[in-house]
């Protein structure tokens, strides 16, 4: 994520002043450049896909200034409800009692893949678990590395009689959220054993056992698994692609085994059940080629504007988000997955029920 | 002779003329404005918290002080880990800190040949300049593995483990490198500048006469240093101890990066636990509901409190030192 964000910022440098030089006049002449600005804030997992989109989208109107500060998915949701962003970015589907406070409307952008990664002497080829193994190791149920049913999913690999250390992240986060939804799925004796099973933040049944340590961050989380033998953790896919790190590959609910990427990911999209405000979960459904942890990323905006000028420029970027094919193969190289066709259907409806003084924006 | 210069005849507005002349009356206005707004800082501040932090304090009470169950997902807000985490890393920073510290001092003062004394001194300070995030990478990726890693793992084989002769409990495993002991051991190199530049200060001014008198007495220059010297600069020296304890108490990054995060109480000094600053700094960003944000608050005044309490005891206990030895200035 780190290296992403830099590099998203370099290029963005880079470029806006090239493009300051050569001024070039494009589409919308009558509007200065800049002149309408969408504010954004929220979760940081999505922050260097937003910011590159954000980048390209200005190329192509340059009336537009759009902004996303990242602290947080709580934080995007409080600023959005009190009105003093224009879009928020968030992992977490809104709560009953948030999507009271206001009308918003909710929409998936992309999803994310969640990972795990390990330390284990003399094991350097990947690993394979299923959500019964993994949901043992992080309820504490198998205590060391060569657990039979660790060995029955790796016949080819020797495991070291060595204590697993469980780490997780210790600061709120989406990530954990869509990794204990996954838990929560597909392992009945996590779902019995933490309550509530779910959460960006949990109460870790190996911390009672002091064989559990937690993390700030996905960096926090990496440097603990790589600096502790025989530990294992949690990160998001583009952190562990981008650092180099190996990560374990999955069995999933259709009995296959797959590996993380942008496709598999995409296809845990497809067929998605979606409450009535545009969420799903996305954790171990039934496809054969989908990554089994796998989760969207939402943007909320208010349900209806008052400034319709800036309600039909964000939507017309939400509109270019999800359809454009630059935009999308820009998210793809970015490690974030498109949405499958349904999920992309369903994000269209939902911008189209944003109204602008009670009119709809988009026709 | 000089006639005698105008600002001396005591008429109330040459007084005045003069004092202002001189700066004295915009002095005492800015010294006192600073004072009383650092006063108002202070009470403000706890008073925040105390504001804030309402919606737990009415509905848990002192439960939240005594209850070590801590899931903000199921509403539940036990801080005692966080309250105990903070005391041990601490106390342990401070025990492990005190001999070097101390060791250092007198080395710098008494015994350093001064052309070292220079280079020794700007050492220490430098140590003091190191950003907490510097420190918590370097403990996370190099002193962990590196040294507290093999010293626990020799402690847990030497008194930690419970079919030994000697066998104490709070050094019992299991161990993986992130813990109490190791965020004591980072906190411990983070305040042994603050509490030797300041010892060594102190040991500075204890005066000249007072090591001669005991030179004549016949004393040895350990002596000298054990019964005269230290025992003359005490309050001082208590004084840099509960500043080294104030950084230990609030230090966030570096603890947060080393003391493994884990919102259960700790059995063994080995394991891994949390602090109050650790938990704010981690779950802040992500409360969302009223609760939660209220008990992450509310930690915020304990340690807010914890930090008062701490210092007024160890006013305390300078004031009754200095009052045994009262031809020194605390």
């Amino acid at each position: 994520m780190t290296i992403n964000k830099s590099h998203a910022i370099a290029s963005w440098l880079a470029l806006s002043m090239f493009l300051a030089a050569c001024a070039a006049p494009t589409a919308a002449p009558q509007e200065p450049k800049g002149s309408t600005a969408l504010n954004g804030s929220g979760a940081t997992f999505p922050q260097p896909l937003y910011e590159d989109w954000a980048f390209a989208y200005s190329q192509l109107d340059p009336s537009v200034l759009i902004n996303y500060a990242g602290g947080g998915s709580g934080q995007g949701k409080t600023d959005i409800t009190k009105g003093t962003v224009d879009y928020a970015g968030s992992d977490a589907a809104l709560s009953d009692a948030e999507a009271a406070t206001k009308p918003l409307v909710q929409l998936p952008s992309v999803a994310g893949a969640v990972v795990a990664i390990f330390n284990i002497p003399d094991v350097t080829t990947t690993v394979v678990l299923d959500g019964q193994v993994l949901g043992d190791i992080y309820s504490g149920k198998i205590e060391k590395w060569n657990d039979a049913a660790i060995v029955k999913l790796n016949p080819k690999l020797t495991f070291p009689d060595l204590p697993i250390n469980v780490v997780h992240r210790a600061d709120g986060s989406g990530t954990s959220s869509i990794f204990t939804t996954y838990l929560c799925a597909a392992n009945a004796n996590w779902k019995a054993a933490v309550n509530p099973c779910k959460g960006t933040t949990v109460d870790w049944p190996v911390d009672k056992l002091k064989r559990g340590q937690g993390g700030r961050g996905n960096q926090g989380v990496a440097a603990a698994v790589q600096k502790t033998s025989g530990a294992i953790g949690y990160v998001e896919l583009a952190y562990a692609k981008n650092n180099g790190i190996d990560y374990a590959q999955m069995i999933n609910s259709a009995n296959k085994q797959v590996d993380a990427t942008v496709a598999s990911t995409t296809a845990a999209t497809v067929g998605a059940a979606f409450s009535d405000r545009n969420s799903a979960d996305i954790v171990n459904v039934a496809s054969a080629d989908a990554w089994p942890i796998s989760g969207f990323t939402y943007l909320i905006v208010a349900k209806d504007f008052t400034d319709c000028k800036k309600a039909g420029k964000l939507l017309q970027f939400f509109n270019w988000v999800l359809t454009d094919s630059a935009a999308i193969s820009r998210a793809g190289k970015l490690l974030y997955s498109p949405l499958g066709d349904d999920a992309k259907a369903k994000s269209l409806a939902a911008l189209k029920t944003v109204t602008c003084n009670g009119q709809p924006v988009l026709k | 002779m000089t006639s005698i210069p105008a600002s001396v005849v005591r008429s109330p507005s040459a007084r005045l003329g003069r004092a202002l002349a001189h700066g004295d009356v915009p002095y005492r206005l800015i010294t006192v404005a600073a004072s009383i707004v650092l006063i108002l800082l202070v009470v403000s501040f706890g008073l925040m918290l105390w504001i804030t932090s309402a919606p737990t304090r009415t509905q848990f009470g002192l439960q939240s002080l005594i209850s070590s169950d801590w899931n903000p997902s199921g509403e539940i807000f036990g801080s005692l880990p966080f309250v105990v985490g903070t005391l041990l890393t601490s106390l342990v920073g401070l025990a492990i800190a005190l001999p070097f510290s101390l060791s250092i001092a007198i080395f710098l003062v008494e015994l350093c040949p001064p052309r070292l004394r220079g280079p020794v001194g700007t050492m220490v300070e430098l140590l003091a300049a190191i950003p907490s995030v510097v420190y918590g990478l370097w403990g996370l990726f190099a002193f962990i593995p590196a040294v507290v890693k093999p010293l626990g793992d020799f402690l847990l084989k030497l008194l930690g483990t419970p079919t030994n002769f000697i066998y104490l409990p709070f050094l019992s495993g299991p161990f993986f490198g992130t813990s109490i002991f190791a965020s004591g051991v980072i906190l411990a190199i983070m305040v042994v500048p603050s509490i030797t530049a300041i010892t060594r200060d102190v040991l500075l001014a204890v005066p000249a006469a007072q090591r001669e008198a005991s030179f004549a007495l016949g004393a040895t220059h350990s002596e000298t240093i054990s019964k005269v010297i230290l025992p003359y600069g005490m309050s001082g020296i208590l004084g840099a101890i509960i500043l080294g304890l104030g950084r230990a108490l609030g230090e966030t990054m570096a603890v947060t990066m080393t003391v493994g995060n884990v919102s259960e109480l700790p059995t063994s000094l080995l394991n891994p636990g949390y602090t109050m600053s650790s938990v704010i700094a981690n779950e802040w960003g992500e409360a969302r509901s009223l609760l939660h944000s209220s008990a992450l608050l509310e930690i915020g005044l304990m340690l807010f409190a914890t930090s008062l309490l701490l210092n007024v005891l160890a006013r305390l206990l300078v004031w009754s030192v200095s009052r045994k030895n009262p031809d020194q200035r605390g």
